[in-house]
């Protein structure tokens, strides 16, 4: 437990020092809605309305692979990696204090997209932000916690930053249809769908024991 | 280090178990008895000689499927056992199971072009099934992509674990986002028409059996590499004493 509390506070204080991988991340949603605005059928506003929470989701999936690529490329600095696989702790304390970080990282890089996001396309998110802001955590949750297990793979593999994109999306699917109709349906005025949100909450769940168990096997010397 | 301790000569040359050479026997004969069932079953009478694809497609699913559930048990069996022949099976099983899902993508689309009028459809089970294919794809591709073999295993076998686990929530996903669902349902008994039946289960059969050949002749190639690889470390420890064994 400490361990967890000693790694979250170790990886947020890194990035509040340099906070590179926020910068990246954050210009890398932006420019990723900007390129798929653009690629849609034009048509008027409105009529683009029901690609808007995919768009939006698709951007944040991309950002998040960057950030936890990066997330394991700093422990390889100096070997860290190694020693955090020989801490004398159990390693799924290890794989939950890397993955909040992520987490904490993730949601400030989806509250600054999703404002922009608002802007850009008069989206009222405004008026369901609580409900939107817990489809956005769940989905975030999600993406960490699987992301950070097959991060510290891809990290270890000899083509790093394709490898994890491709181990992550066909397993994500889930997360990201789940937070999409969430989404959606909040934006349609429809309010908090159930189906959605159990998606979303049971993918969690089966994401948070796959890594948790798993993270003891993917670490090593 | 002495002699005793190297994989002997004789391991490593051809060693055709009776095991293979039975299911290869085996499968020769099931597939000429299949052959001459699909040519003598009846020619359908709406979707008309496009439907032969029956007797290929769904038993191509079954071989598929046994693969990835093999590769996730033989990778759970390895990181509990720590035995390097269950990741020896659990790589055959993938590559195997990658084969007939190879197979089954290529004769779905024939078959859709014949009787939906298109190559391909977002349907649940269509969508399911590539996704399922792209797992597994990218599971040779960890391994071939991770150095060190005994880490590749492990990796793989966590990777495997978590693409079957996903199955379902992805199953649920897709139902979620409304993929229209146009393939037919699995085949109750009696919806196959009269003498279709028979040549369809020796599909199914010449399947399974063509598979646990290859799995075990896929088995048996991923066994002699790894003494390869032993082989080749304690030479290189041989020349070079001092180094080369230790991070390898």
């Amino acid at each position: 437990m400490r361990a967890f509390a000693a790694i979250l506070w170790k990886d947020l204080l890194v990035e509040w020092r340099g906070r590179d991988r926020l910068a990246a991340m954050g210009v890398f949603a932006l420019l990723v809605v900007t390129v798929l605005f653009f690629a849609a059928p034009p048509g008027p506003l409105p009529s683009q309305r029901e690609h808007l929470p995919g768009l939006l989701w698709v951007a944040v999936v991309f950002a998040s692979v960057l950030g936890l690529n990066r997330s394991f490329a700093l422990e390889l600095e100096n070997d860290a990696l190694s020693a955090l696989a020989l801490a004398p702790v159990d390693r799924g304390w290890v794989f939950l204090g890397k993955a909040m970080a992520s987490l904490v990282v993730l949601l400030v890089v989806q509250a600054l997209t999703s404002l922009v996001f608002a802007l850009f396309f008069d989206v009222d998110l405004a008026s369901v932000a609580g409900r939107y802001a817990l489809v956005a955590f769940l989905g975030a949750l999600g993406l960490s916690s699987i992301g950070t297990l097959f991060a510290a793979m891809a990290v270890r593999t000899s083509y790093r930053e394709v490898m994890l994109p491709l181990l992550l999306l066909p397993l994500l699917l889930p997360v990201v249809l789940g937070a999409v109709r969430a989404t959606a349906g909040l934006l349609d005025g429809e309010g908090l769908l159930f189906e959605p949100l159990q998606l979303l909450l049971v993918s969690d769940g089966v994401y948070l024991i796959i890594s948790f168990l798993g993270f003891e096997y993917v670490l090593d010397e | 280090m002495s002699d005793a301790t190297l994989p002997s000569q004789t391991s490593l040359a051809g060693t055709s178990s009776l095991l293979q050479r039975t299911t290869g026997a085996l499968c020769l004969l099931l597939a000429a008895v299949w052959a001459i069932a699909v040519v003598q079953a009846p020619v359908d009478r709406v979707q008309g000689i496009v439907q032969k694809i029956l007797y290929v497609h769904p038993p191509c699913a079954f071989a598929a499927y046994l693969g990835f559930a093999m590769t996730a048990f033989y990778g759970a069996l390895y990181l509990w056992k720590g035995d390097e022949r269950h990741d020896q099976r659990a790589r055959a099983a993938a590559g195997v199971g990658v084969l007939f899902a190879t197979l089954l993508l290529l004769t779905g689309p024939l078959w859709a072009k014949g009787t939906w009028g298109k190559w391909w459809s977002w349907d649940l089970r269509l969508t399911l099934t590539l996704l399922l294919y792209l797992v597994y794809v990218s599971y040779l591709l960890l391994r071939s992509f991770t150095e060190g073999s005994e880490r590749a295993a492990r990796f793989a076998a966590v990777y495997g674990i978590a693409g079957l686990m996903v199955i379902p929530l992805n199953y649920f996903a897709i139902d979620l986002a409304g993929g229209r669902s146009i393939h037919p349902e699995n085949l109750e008994r009696g919806s196959l028409g009269a003498g279709m039946s028979l040549p369809f289960w020796l599909g199914v059969a010449v399947a399974i059996v063509a598979y646990v050949h290859l799995w075990l002749r896929r088995t048996e190639v991923e066994h002699l590499r790894g003494l390869l690889a032993a082989r080749e470390a304690t030479m290189a420890h041989r020349d070079d004493p001092g180094g080369a064994s230790w991070d390898s």
